[in-house]
């Protein structure tokens, strides 16, 4: 081993750097090679930044700047003058998202023009028309959100509040509706009562312009005498007024009426900061849940005239005793916490743990802000991101909990899975990478959060439990690149010393993302250029080698300064141990979502080896056939069909009389002949209720009279009935 | 999970509803001929109320006039009997009102083909929530023999005493050959077990479905069906996945039958044009078919506030001049 592999070598072993073969890395400002390309993120037209849009509950509430614009382009940049008009747009496109990036929260409208009267400063006249036609092209409104520290929580708002509006929406159409018929029913008895009919009143209900041709006294004499008997309980009218008294009290939403009626009680709030508050507030408002929840109930059964105080005052007496069920709570807000991991504090994640393991709607944000910090517990283990995706992973595992985790950068292509969430019936927990530890780094968030999704450091998935009842349908993993297998690989362009482009593929592994990180700066160092030799090989595939004798090959990376220059930096055993625990975790994730599941694959090996086993035998089997000319051997008959199983009608004898109940049409003939001989039974077709009730004559002449024939009089009981001979004849047909 | 799963108040409230036995659904005692086959549909409608647990005074049944549109006399439900040929834009009329209510039509051939005609091809078209029993006995029984559009022709009634000239009308071709046709079945009076499942069936299919049921009138014409009361090969049942099952001890007795997927509305037309043998079961079924009132249906309130705004705008088109003002305007 030469002494420049020696040296890697150590440097592998122990993290220790001896300076003259092996440089730092701190203050090279170096970041990972696949990132050359994205130096200045505000140039590239990528998912963000988001425009928020209002008042949408579908896919579309979240959509992307660039998505945004192309939809204009596409009906817009058309004919002769499109490419100028794209060039213009694109151009505006940019200014946007440099405004964005610079912190400017506006709405998506202001920004246009903004960004638009920054630049017609300068630019030609059909700059300005241009820019109009698109804008009259796009149809959506709403602020701007850039993919930074607060895009988790505000994405998350967003998608709350609108599904909030559409339950607030639901609930008041209902209400008013019961409101509206619990209240015709009051009417309706008023009208009824003696102050209804009072010649006062009935006049009242006349108008004005005919009040004096009536003798309302004359009238309201002769409606009181023909007051109905059924009066109105005066039990109902209490509880129809207790009905509307409660809806007039709920707060679980704004009363549609708030602005004109100060004393409506002050709805509650359902967004809070802390797991315990927000527990603390569901179970506080329950029993005003339960007294609405009820009154709906028993509302619904008042308008259809189907409350019964017998039956339903002791089941409404009982209501909520244990809690209400989820298709109950479903209808009310869901409460939406948002937390960030760096402050939860031991009570905070009891309560969080809490609320998982409930079946409570509330939704919690679980803010990861970064996910290289220093282990707590300072132990040998490097803490990349282990105790923070812990989190997520004890949440699948109580197989209730709607669960999403994913990078912000992947927010935009997991709204609709956000929404999801958001409406799931029970508790979800969304726990996002903000990447908004960037600054130790000095990437942008943006792309801080896609190393971290890209690296498997931090991957995408969800888990909808209301989505089926398998993990195929529950879970989906697909979102992360090349999910099958270990890392990511990419193609790598450069240039090499002999200015040829040179290209290679590139494992994008966990050390690359930790090695953007100026806090890990220690656990690498930096090969001169003189120094490349044939020891270093890239990290993945030092991952798959066994240590079994004193280590040859050290692995490395490829990392690129400021000017774009390419640098060759090792890294130590620490890390790659790191890189290998990230990756059996990966290994798990994949298992779950149906990649390289380790059982099918075992039981795949063992149905081909007996497969081919098979093969091998009937191969040989057929050499042997074909050598021996055997006499020709009868296949075996194939088992008959087994026939459907046949219903068995009773057995009768010829003596008996009985009617084919099934095939009677109900036409009365045999009832009209004898009634008690013959009956209707549960469906009302004729069978014979008593043999005795009548005689031999009587089941002779209905037979006749049936028309469709099913009567059958058997033989005759009374020998001594006068004229058998002839009956017994007329009865022939019908035996 | 648990979506779809019925909630505990919806189980309790369920345990409290009211059960329903035949004799709840039984009006006053039928004034029709012994031997008549609208017993037998009455026995049906009756038994298909007490199946599926409708509620008497959530359920109509509304009809013309004529034998047939004594019907809701018999039921101990809301009724409606109507006047002559209007059965069903009175129904049409409860249900647009009233989308709550389940109704059913009762018409005879005389009631709905001739002096109802017009009516019911709208019907058809308007395709609204409601189960028609088209009654066809073939000639005007209640009136006392007169020909009806289906009697069949050369028969003699008081109307022709020379034998009827006309073809008959085929109730089932033309209810198909009508936009929005969403459901026509054939039932006959005297097999009740398949006149109960198309019954049923119709009542479960949302949409205007149309059941024509072949009516005996033994007053009438006694022997206008004896050649299908004798021979059980003169009704083909139509059986299909989708459509109607038949038991083992019905299709031993009858043994033509005849698979046809009710989806398939062309073929249902040329079934439905075939007099011998007479097709029995499900001619024609789609789902897809909108509804006329849900068409029309409104997520507005009707409060008594939007009533009042609603009529005060339509009075304000008109304007009240004092009197005398007529003069001075010519
Ligand atoms: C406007 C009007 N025209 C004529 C009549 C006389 N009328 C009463 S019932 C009826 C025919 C009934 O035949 P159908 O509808 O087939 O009923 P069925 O009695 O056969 O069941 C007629 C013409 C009437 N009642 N009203
Ligand atoms: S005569 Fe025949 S069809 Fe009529 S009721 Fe009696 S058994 Fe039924
Ligand atoms: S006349 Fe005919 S249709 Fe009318 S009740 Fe009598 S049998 Fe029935
Ligand atoms: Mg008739």
């Amino acid at each position: 081993m030469d002494a420049d592999t020696q040296a890697q070598v150590a440097f592998f072993l122990t993290g220790r750097r001896p300076s003259e073969c092996l440089a730092a890395v701190d203050g090279l400002d170096l970041r990972p090679a696949l990132f050359a390309g994205y130096r200045e993120l505000t140039r590239l037209r990528y998912d963000f930044p988001l425009v928020l849009v209002g008042g949408r509950a579908d896919g579309l509430f979240a959509q992307s700047l660039s998505g945004l614009v192309d939809g204009a382009l596409e009906t817009v940049a058309q004919g002769g003058e499109g490419e100028r008009i794209r060039k213009h747009v694109l151009r505006l496109e940019l200014e946007i998202r440099a405004l964005a990036a610079a912190g400017v929260v506006k709405p998506f409208s202001a920004l246009w023009d903004e960004a638009a009267s920054r630049l017609t400063k300068t630019a030609d006249k059909s700059f300005a028309e241009d820019l109009r036609r698109a804008r009259a092209a796009i149809k959506f409104d709403g602020e701007v959100a850039d993919c930074d520290t607060a895009l988790p929580s505000r994405l998350l708002r967003h998608g709350w509040a609108a599904v909030q509006k559409q339950k607030a929406e639901a609930f008041h159409k209902d209400i008013g509706r019961l409101a509206l018929k619990l209240s015709d029913i009051l009417k309706a008895d008023y009208e009824r009562s003696d102050a209804g009919r009072s010649a006062k009143r009935l006049k009242a209900a006349v108008g004005a312009s005919f009040g004096d041709t009536f003798d309302f006294d004359a009238m309201s004499r002769m409606l009181g005498k023909a007051l109905p008997q059924d009066a109105f309980p005066p039990s109902r009218r209490k509880r129809i007024c207790d009905l509307l008294d409660v809806f007039g009290r709920q707060q679980f939403f704004p009363a549609l009426d708030a602005g004109t009626k100060p004393t409506a009680a002050k709805p509650y709030s359902f967004l809070f900061e802390s797991c315990a508050e927000a527990l603390q507030a569901f179970r506080d408002r329950m029993p005003m849940l339960i007294e609405l929840v009820k009154a709906i109930t028993v509302a619904e059964l008042e308008i259809d005239g189907q409350y019964v105080e017998s039956k339903h005052d002791a089941l409404f007496e009982q209501f909520g005793a244990n809690g209400l069920g989820q298709q109950d709570l479903a209808r009310f807000p869901d409460y939406l916490v948002c937390v960030n991991a760096g402050q939860l504090q031991a009570v905070e994640q009891a309560r969080l743990m809490e609320i998982l393991s409930s079946s409570f709607p509330i939704k919690v944000l679980f803010q990861i802000d970064d996910i290289l910090e220093a282990a707590p517990t300072g132990g040998s283990n490097l803490d990349t991101g282990v105790r923070t995706r812990q989190i997520a992973n004890m949440a699948i595992g109580l197989n209730t909990v709607y669960v999403l985790q994913s990078s912000s950068s992947n927010l935009f292509r997991f709204r609709e899975r956000v929404l999801r969430g958001l409406a799931y019936r029970g508790p979800a927990l969304f726990s996002v990478f903000s990447g908004a530890s960037a600054k130790a780094s000095g990437l942008p968030p943006y792309l801080m959060a896609a190393a971290a999704m890209e690296s498997r450091a931090f991957p995408a998935f969800s888990y909808d439990p209301s989505a089926g009842a398998d993990w195929a349908s529950r879970f989906f993993l697909e979102a992360n690149s090349q999910p099958d297998l270990d890392w990511p690989v990419q193609s790598f362009a450069y240039e090499n010393e002999e200015h040829q482009r040179v290209s290679e593929d590139i494992a994008f592994t966990l050390v690359d993302f930790i090695a953007g990180d100026r806090r890990y700066a220690a656990h690498f160092a930096s090969v001169p250029r003189a120094k490349w030799n044939g020891s270093l090989i890239p990290v993945d595939e030092s991952l798959t080698r066994e240590r079994k004798s004193l280590p040859d090959k050290v692995p490395s990376l490829l990392m690129v300064d400021e000017g774009n220059v390419l640098h060759k930096v090792i890294v130590d055993e620490k890390l790659i141990g790191e890189a290998r625990r990230c990756r059996e975790m990966w290994h798990s994730l994949q298992e779950l979502g149906g990649i390289h599941n380790s059982h099918a694959e075992k039981l795949l090996a063992r149905e081909r080896s007996a497969w081919e086993e098979r093969m091998r035998q009937e191969v040989e089997a057929h050499a042997a056939q074909a050598a021996v000319v055997s006499a020709a051997s009868a296949a075996p008959a194939a088992p008959e069909a087994a026939s459907p199983p046949v219903e068995q009608e009773p057995e009768r004898s010829a003596d008996e009389a009985y009617i084919e109940t099934p095939r009677c049409s109900t036409c009365d003939e045999c009832t009209q002949v004898n009634k008690k001989m013959f009956a209707y039974d549960k469906n009302k077709q004729a069978y014979i209720a008593d043999i005795n009730a009548g005689t031999y004559a009587q089941l002779v002449e209905a037979a006749e009279n049936c028309q469709v024939a099913v009567i059958h009089p058997g033989k005759p009981r009374n020998p001594n009935e006068p004229g058998l001979e002839e009956l017994l004849k007329r009865a022939e047909p019908f035996l | 999970m648990a979506m779809n799963i019925m909630s505990t108040t919806g189980c309790l409230l369920e345990m409290c509803d009211e059960r329903f036995e035949l004799e709840d659904y039984q009006g006053g005692v039928p004034r029709w001929c012994t031997g008549c086959g609208d017993n037998a549909i009455l026995a049906a409608a009756q038994r298909l109320c007490r199946d599926e647990g409708l509620r008497p005074e959530k359920t109509v049944f509304v009809s013309g006039i004529g034998c047939s549109s004594r019907f809701p006399h018999y039921m101990k439900t809301y009724g409606f009997h109507g006047i002559h040929g209007r059965a069903l834009p009175v129904a049409e009329g409860v249900k647009m009102a009233r989308p709550e209510l389940t109704v059913f039509v009762n018409t005879g051939d005389g009631d709905c083909c001739s002096i109802g005609a017009a009516h019911w091809i709208h019907a058809v078209r308007y395709n609204m929530n409601l189960t028609v029993f088209l009654h066809d006995n073939k000639i005007y029984g209640l009136t006392k023999k007169q020909a009806s559009p289906t009697t069949p022709i050369g028969t003699k009634s008081n109307t022709t005493p020379r034998g009827s000239y006309l073809e008959a009308l085929n109730p089932l071709t033309v209810t198909l050959g009508v936009q929005n046709v969403s459901f026509v079945a054939q039932a006959v009076d005297w097999i009740p077990e398949v006149l109960f499942d198309i019954v049923k069936a119709a009542y479960r299919h949302k949409g205007l479905s149309f059941i024509r049921i072949v009516q005996r009138c033994p007053e009438w014409l006694p022997d206008m069906f004896e050649p299908w009361m004798r021979d059980p090969d003169k009704v083909q049942l139509l059986h299909h996945d989708d459509g109607l099952q038949f038991s083992a001890s019905l299709s031993r007795l009858y043994k033509n039958q005849l698979r046809h997927d009710p989806s398939d509305l062309n073929r249902a037309r040329e079934i439905a044009s075939s007099l011998e043998p007479i097709p029995v079961g499900i001619l024609y079924r789609n789902p897809d078919v909108p509804c006329y009132e849900d068409l029309l249906r409104s997520d507005k309130l009707r409060t008594p506030e939007l009533t009042r705004a609603v009529l005060d705008a339509e009075f304000d088109k008109y304007t009240i001049r004092p009197q005398g003002s007529e003069k001075m305007q010519a």
